[in-house]
């Protein structure tokens, strides 16, 4: 209840007083944000009577602020804020305009919306945003942001800019080491789990791994031993040579258009797949594995792009990626190969596991090697 | 894509260039007030360095913020202070407004620094050693408090002095001596023109807290009424008198007290409530706007709303648990028997009767004394009994 002494006091004398727990909340205005490669697209919300006191919208001064005292004043609206937004990626200005002008309803009144458009000329670098709308006339004014940067899926960030705190910094991508490094790692496993092609590679590589080859025909390995090292040798060529030009790729040293990478990828499983059936490729199956594994380091290359990569964390998300991969890779060895191995003298292996099996990838791969040279649609994966 | 906080729905183009989209609050009650609004406004902006005329907006700032319920306008008298802002010791009227500011703010050690450094250079500063003793009183710190208002008592009108002390008394086992000191003064100052009546319409509500607290119902509602004669705008004191109303079973009275268009949350909570009791039709529809406010605030890292979003929890949203984390929060912040009782209630509605330990000892010492405070101070002792016995 003394909150009100001073408040009456005040009046008498000099006119100060504490506010009673506070009316209404003090002025906000809402940023979102979305970096997508160059481009960048967001929406701002700010509150007319915040804009009101900037640049007296209220013109004929009856102290209500219609739309056409608005409307008249887009350009001038759109200056005023914008002047007082300034984003950079790295060091490099990004720019920014409004491409529409709305009205929309918060909890505290109504605010203007623009929306935004604009380009970042770099796609590498921490984002980092000054902020400093309205705080020479309303010293509590905050603004939040909610910063989207990649695809849909990737992380948002959320930030609050008080007067204090008028430049702040983001990674794009994720927020902390750590967590952004788990969520490369999963995205890894995830790229592994519905890539279907790669999962494919990987089968018609290790089918044959516990078999011999004679002549034309496979017999079982004898030990235990040999089919390990020949599943070891096998996905150890086709870690290094995918990590390889994975690196290349995603560090912008050698890139390849990525529909030839794809349509490549398809042929190196249908080669594989042909290979266990009628054997033409060289006989260590580690020397296939490593060049076709080059070709499949581009294809992972573009998913960890399209992921949008901070220059900052360059390499922890690579090796993030990397080993997500590599996860996803061992788990389906782990399934595959004891599964082989126990079964591998029986007559349907050969036949139907290595048979059926590289028959059934072959046509899947020539599929995808039809769809993905010509651009077409044929089949539901 | 959505904005962060509570769009209503889809940003949208407004039908024609005539619809109203903001209605701005008149900044002056009277035309000649906002003239001096104007001209102060544009001889700042001549001159932002102008010290004499920042303070003198930066005043009329906060008093609008206090009338309007708007703490944007807080936010503007810090903007038009920006150049003494920072200053370890600037002059002693930004530091008594900075104080303040602070103290809206929730800010109370910094603004009692602020305050302890005013009344250091400058000991017959009444204002200063009347809104430190508010922010002692406050923070519970009474002794601090009480010597405040003795400092008080030889710079200011009697008034003034008697209700600085009766807060203090009114909430440490001393309300009957509280309200018979304000009975005699007021009844003295009647007579006399001097007295601001702005300063006699606090001194009445505070009497009239006094009198719930001591169980005078019919006393409580005169005071509260004469009150409201005065400054029927007043959101203290309508808040408080809602809170009376709504204990006294008259909730339905405060839908015709407080108007379904009001801007202040603290006044849209209390008819939330009452809208609640009474079922009232509109109570769902403030029950999503105060939900939405708290929403906004919570975004931008507002924690000044607490004992108003405990309210809210547990009186409109039915979640006890809810209530009672933010009435803890809250208690850590302020402790004015406000806060104690929220605190207590919702412990209760939440069966965690120990949670509350802290706030009983408080209550204890303090001696606070109120027909509604002992209900409830019973109330957890008998849920404590209860749950030893089961556990036992």
């Amino acid at each position: 209840m003394m909150h009100r002494a001073i408040a009456a006091f005040v009046v008498t004398t000099l006119a100060l007083f504490a506010a009673p727990s506070v009316a209404h909340k003090a002025g906000d205005s809402y940023l979102t944000l979305q970096i997508n490669g160059e481009s960048l697209a967001g929406q701002w919300d700010v509150a007319l009577r915040d804009l009101d006191l900037a640049l007296n919208l209220d013109r004929n001064a009856n102290a209500t602020i219609d739309w056409g005292e608005v409307r008249t004043r887009h350009a001038e609206i759109a200056d005023y804020t914008l002047r007082r937004l300034e984003l950079k990626r790295g060091s490099v200005p990004c720019t920014l305009r409004a491409v529409e002008h709305l009205i929309d309803e918060h909890s505290d009144g109504t605010y203007a919306v623009m929306k935004l458009a604009g380009t970042c000329p770099t796609t590498s670098g921490q984002i980092s945003v000054n902020y400093s709308l309205l705080f020479d006339i309303d010293a509590q004014h905050r603004g939040l942001l909610k910063l989207t940067s990649g695809d849909s899926d990737s992380v948002v960030t959320s930030a609050v800019f008080p007067a204090e705190n008028r430049v702040q910094t983001f990674s794009s991508g994720a927020g902390g080491g750590a967590a952004q490094f788990l969520t490369y790692v999963a995205d890894g496993v995830k790229h592994i789990a519905i890539g279907l092609d790669h999962i494919l590679f990987l089968i018609a590589l290790l089918l044959p791994a516990v078999l011999v080859r004679t002549g034309k025909t496979w017999t079982p390995v004898t030990d235990l031993r040999s089919a390990f090292w020949n599943v070891f040798k096998v996905v150890t060529a086709f870690t290094i040579a995918h990590s390889i030009t994975l690196s290349l790729a995603a560090l912008n040293i050698l890139q390849l258009p990525s529909r030839w990478v794809e349509s490549i990828i398809a042929i190196s499983v249908l080669l594989t797949a042909i290979d266990n059936i009628w054997p033409f490729l060289p006989k260590q199956r580690w020397r296939v594995a490593f060049v076709f594994g080059l070709i499949h380091g581009f294809g992972f290359a573009s998913v960890l792009i399209d992921l949008g990569l901070p220059a900052s964390a360059l390499v922890g998300s690579l090796l993030g990626f990397n080993l997500g991969v590599e996860i996803g890779q061992l788990v389906l060895v782990i399934v595959l190969v004891p599964l082989a191995y126990l079964s591998r003298r029986s007559w349907g292996y050969s036949r139907i596991a290595l048979g059926g099996g590289s028959i059934a990838i072959a046509a899947i791969s020539l599929g995808w090697c039809i769809e993905r040279s010509f651009n077409v649609q044929l089949m539901p994966f | 894509m959505c904005s962060i906080a509570n769009a209503n729905g889809k940003p949208y183009i407004p039908v024609s260039d005539s619809t109203p989209l903001v209605r701005l609050a008149s900044s002056a009650s009277s035309a000649r007030e906002a003239q001096a609004d104007a001209t102060l406004r544009s001889l700042l902006k001549r001159n932002q360095n102008n010290l004499d005329v920042a303070i003198r907006v930066a005043q009329r700032f906060v008093a609008r913020a206090r009338s309007e319920s708007d703490p944007r306008l807080l936010g503007q008298a810090q903007a038009t202070l920006a150049p003494w802002w920072s200053l370890a010791e600037p002059p002693i009227p930004v530091l008594l407004l900075r104080a303040t500011i602070r103290q809206s703010n929730h800010d109370f050690s910094n603004a009692r620094r602020d305050l302890e450094q005013a009344v250091q250079r400058d000991s017959n500063n009444a204002q200063a050693w009347l809104t430190l003793a508010t922010v002692q009183q406050v923070t519970a710190d009474f002794d601090a408090a009480t010597q405040s208002c003795k400092q008080l008592a030889s710079l200011v009108e009697p008034l003034v002095a008697t209700a600085c002390m009766a807060v203090i008394d009114g909430a440490r086992g001393r309300a009957q001596s509280a309200f018979e000191a304000l009975d005699s003064v007021l009844a003295t100052s009647k007579v006399s023109s001097s007295v601001n009546p702005v300063v006699r319409s606090w001194a009445l509500t505070l009497q009239a807290e006094l009198a719930v607290r001591l169980g005078r119902e019919s006393a409580a509602d005169r005071l509260f009424r004469a009150s409201l004669a005065i400054d029927p705008a007043d959101a203290y004191t309508l808040a408080m008198y809602a809170d009376f109303l709504i204990d006294a079973g008259r909730a339905r009275d405060v839908l015709s007290l407080i108007p379904n268009d009001t801007r202040a949350d603290i006044l849209l909570l209390r008819r939330g409530v009452a809208a609640k009791l009474v079922d009232h039709p509109e109570s769902v529809q403030i029950a999503s706007t105060l939900a939405q406010r708290f929403k906004a605030s919570g975004a931008r890292g507002d924690r000044l709303h607490l004992r108003e979003e405990s309210r809210f929890a547990l009186l409109i949203k039915n979640a006890p648990e809810e209530a009672l984390t933010l009435a803890l929060d809250n208690w850590r912040v302020q402790k004015e028997p406000l806060d104690a009782r929220i605190a207590l209630e919702a412990a209760i509605a939440a069966n965690r009767p120990k949670a509350v330990n802290d706030v009983m000892s408080w209550i204890a010492t303090q001696q606070l004394q109120g027909e509604k405070i002992n209900v409830l101070v019973r109330q957890v002792n008998a849920q404590i009994a209860t749950q030893q016995r089961a556990a036992t």
